[in-house]
């Protein structure tokens, strides 16, 4: 009954993130692919709404905005279109009402964890937009949530020139320095990943440095 | 500006972890008959009547909300287990016994749904009470032992809701511990004349590997 | 004391329940920025007092230099309380998109300056076209799904009623499963509740 995976540990976000890198195949691959994603590569349609529910978590779990996972999305959008389509055409047919309705709901359980994980992101870019431009986490970021992002950049920036620096004097006009005499960027509000988060061993670590 | 991140952005609410234990697999006995489902959370069915199968919990819940099935409650949920399951949390002030990530949302989803499938349900609700609180109590005293030089904690075997309801709590603890600890914070820089006014103190930061 | 007003816009924000927006303070708001420029002023004349006396401004360790000092100081503090005024501000506004919808109420619209009004919108079209873009609304389905149907004991007689293409009566504690739609506006009026055993 002894299950490992029931751990959950709650240690600092460097550490934690050193063990998602071992985690994921093909990047470090100080692990391999573990037993669960071998497990998921194997199974048919069914995976792609475990990933996406992985995803979803993962997304929601992180202080910083991650990869995203465009061939996944692309394919949970064409089967939930798929779906959509047998759904219609089940009720076109008048086909049992209870067949439909269960349809349906799987329908709706997929489209909202699309929604809500593009929904998560997007609070995020809206969040550290700036610190996500001028940093790696730009290449994380889709086509259009990158064109999202610049846009509402411009019009972040706008608004902070119109409401207080284009009435500052010479010298503290900069959205990004305190001052003219400030060496670096010292104005940009970025993530904090420095904290604690919660994560659930998939296996056992004999070791795990943190701290 | 503020650089700290919405520390509630990253909670699962009460609905989301209900949404995740819906994915549970368990047991129901059909009372009709219907193809086989193939959905996008994966192929169930055919069912055939008194022929039980396997099914996510939610699919169970709408069946057995139109009168199509009934549940089969899981191995766990029996007097017997139950009552063993309460008098080794009790032994054990500081550990958990291992029991399903999902088991409060599950069993309140069976309460609610499929009270007559439950043997002994009467019983069965008030020793999950019991556990709960006992599991309650537990995580509370170990917050309490939580200090300065805690890097990691590690709960083994703590359910999905447990979790959710600690977090917010014990990530800003040690947050705090950890910002009140760091030397930086301590000892007061005196070179503060010579150095650039670098008022924004986002806090000691030990260096990530780059991703 | 130089900082105290721009700590004031800051303290307000602190003080306001979380999402909560108060109307913008053009009072104290308008009172930092002339601070502002008079910190500058005096600044500036500080550094042409050392200059005149033929002084490296660089090096120089003297009254006017650490006067000019805490002038910079105030200015830069001031500086980030107004950003940090407007900015979270704009954080919250835009918040505002997801919980209200792209008109906001008189009420709310009252609270902002002109500037903020116009970031809103500005907003909530960049917004838009991100969806429109992606092609799937994002501004539903803000909590998990539920069974579309539910199962509802009705409270009060309320009659005969069509629902979808097939009429109910509803009389007094009766059972009925039907679409949550339909249940919903009987449920907030007190005539129905969802029957759970």
């Amino acid at each position: 009954m002894v299950k490992p995976s029931n751990d959950a540990v709650i240690g600092l976000g460097a550490a934690i993130q050193r063990v998602k890198e071992m985690e994921s195949p093909g990047r470090s691959g100080v692990r391999g692919q573990s037993e669960e994603e071998e497990a998921m590569a194997a199974m048919d349609v069914a995976s792609d709404v475990v990933l996406l529910k992985k995803v979803w978590r993962n997304e929601k779990a992180a202080p910083e905005v991650l990869h995203f996972e465009a061939g996944l999305i692309q394919r949970a959008r064409e089967q939930i279109q798929l779906l959509e389509e047998t759904v219609e055409e089940l009720i076109e047919i008048r086909s049992d009402d209870i067949v439909v309705s269960l349809y349906q709901m799987d329908l709706d359980r997929a489209l909202f964890l699309l929604r809500s994980y593009l929904r998560i992101r997007l609070q995020k870019i809206e969040k550290h937009m700036l610190h996500i431009y001028r940093t790696h986490l730009w290449n994380r970021l889709s086509e259009q949530e990158q064109r999202f992002a610049k846009r509402c950049l411009d019009i972040m920036e706008g608004h902070l020139e119109r409401s207080v620096l284009s009435r500052l004097p010479y010298g503290y006009q900069s959205m990004l320095k305190q001052s003219i005499s400030s060496e670096e960027d010292d104005m940009v509000p970025q993530t904090q990943l420095d904290t604690f988060i919660f994560c659930k061993a998939k296996e056992q670590y004999w070791s795990f440095p943190v701290g | 500006m503020a650089g700290q991140s919405n520390p509630h952005l990253s909670i699962f609410s009460a609905a989301e972890v209900e949404f995740l234990a819906e994915d549970e697999l368990i047991e129901i006995v059909p009372n009709m008959r219907m193809d086989a489902l193939n959905m996008i959370c994966g192929d169930f069915g055919p069912f055939l009547p008194q022929i039980a199968t396997k099914v996510p919990l939610w699919l169970a819940v709408a069946l057995k909300k139109r009168g199509k099935c009934s549940v089969r409650p899981p191995e766990w949920m029996s007097v017997d287990r139950l009552t063993l399951v309460l008098e080794a949390e009790r032994e054990s002030p500081r550990e958990f016994q291992p029991l399903p990530f999902h088991y409060v949302e599950m069993s309140k989803l069976l309460f609610d749904h499929a009270p007559e499938d439950i043997p002994d349900i009467y019983m069965v609700r008030s020793l999950i009470e019991d556990i709960r609180d006992v599991r309650f109590h537990k995580v509370e005293t170990g917050l309490e032992t939580i200090s300065g030089r805690t890097h990691a904690v590690k709960l083994k075997n703590l359910s999905a809701m447990e979790v959710n309801i600690v977090r917010p709590f014990m990530v800003r603890a040690l947050q705090a511990f950890y910002t009140h600890d760091s030397p930086e914070m301590i000892q007061q820089p005196e070179s503060a004349v010579n150095r650039r006014p670098q008022v924004v103190d986002r806090g000691p930061r030990r260096d990530l590997r780059p991703r | 004391m130089y900082g105290r007003r721009a700590s004031q816009l800051l303290r307000e924000l602190a003080s306001c329940e979380d999402g909560q927006l108060t109307v913008f303070n053009n009072d104290i708001f308008e009172q930092v920025i002339r601070e502002c420029n008079e910190h500058n002023l005096q600044l500036q004349s500080l550094i042409r007092k050392i200059e005149d006396a033929n002084l490296d401004i660089q090096t120089t360790r003297n009254a006017d230099h650490f006067g000019a000092v805490i002038h910079h100081l105030s200015l830069s503090r001031n500086k980030r309380c107004l950003m940090g005024y407007i900015y979270n501000r704009a954080e919250l506004i835009q918040s505002l998109r997801w919980k209200i919808g792209p008109v906001l109420p008189q009420e709310i619209q009252e609270k902002l300056s002109y500037s903020e009004e116009e970031y809103f919108k500005n907003h909530s079209t960049a917004l838009e076209s991100y969806i429109s873009d992606l092609d799937l609304d994002l501004t539903v389905d803000m909590v998990p799904p539920k069974d579309p149907y539910i199962r509802v004991k009705v409270l009060d007689d309320i009659g005969e009623v069509c629902l979808g293409d097939h009429a109910i009566s509803l009389i007094q504690h009766s059972l009925h499963f039907i679409r949550r739609t339909d249940a919903e506006p009987f449920i907030s009026q007190g005539l129905m509740e969802e029957f759970i055993e």
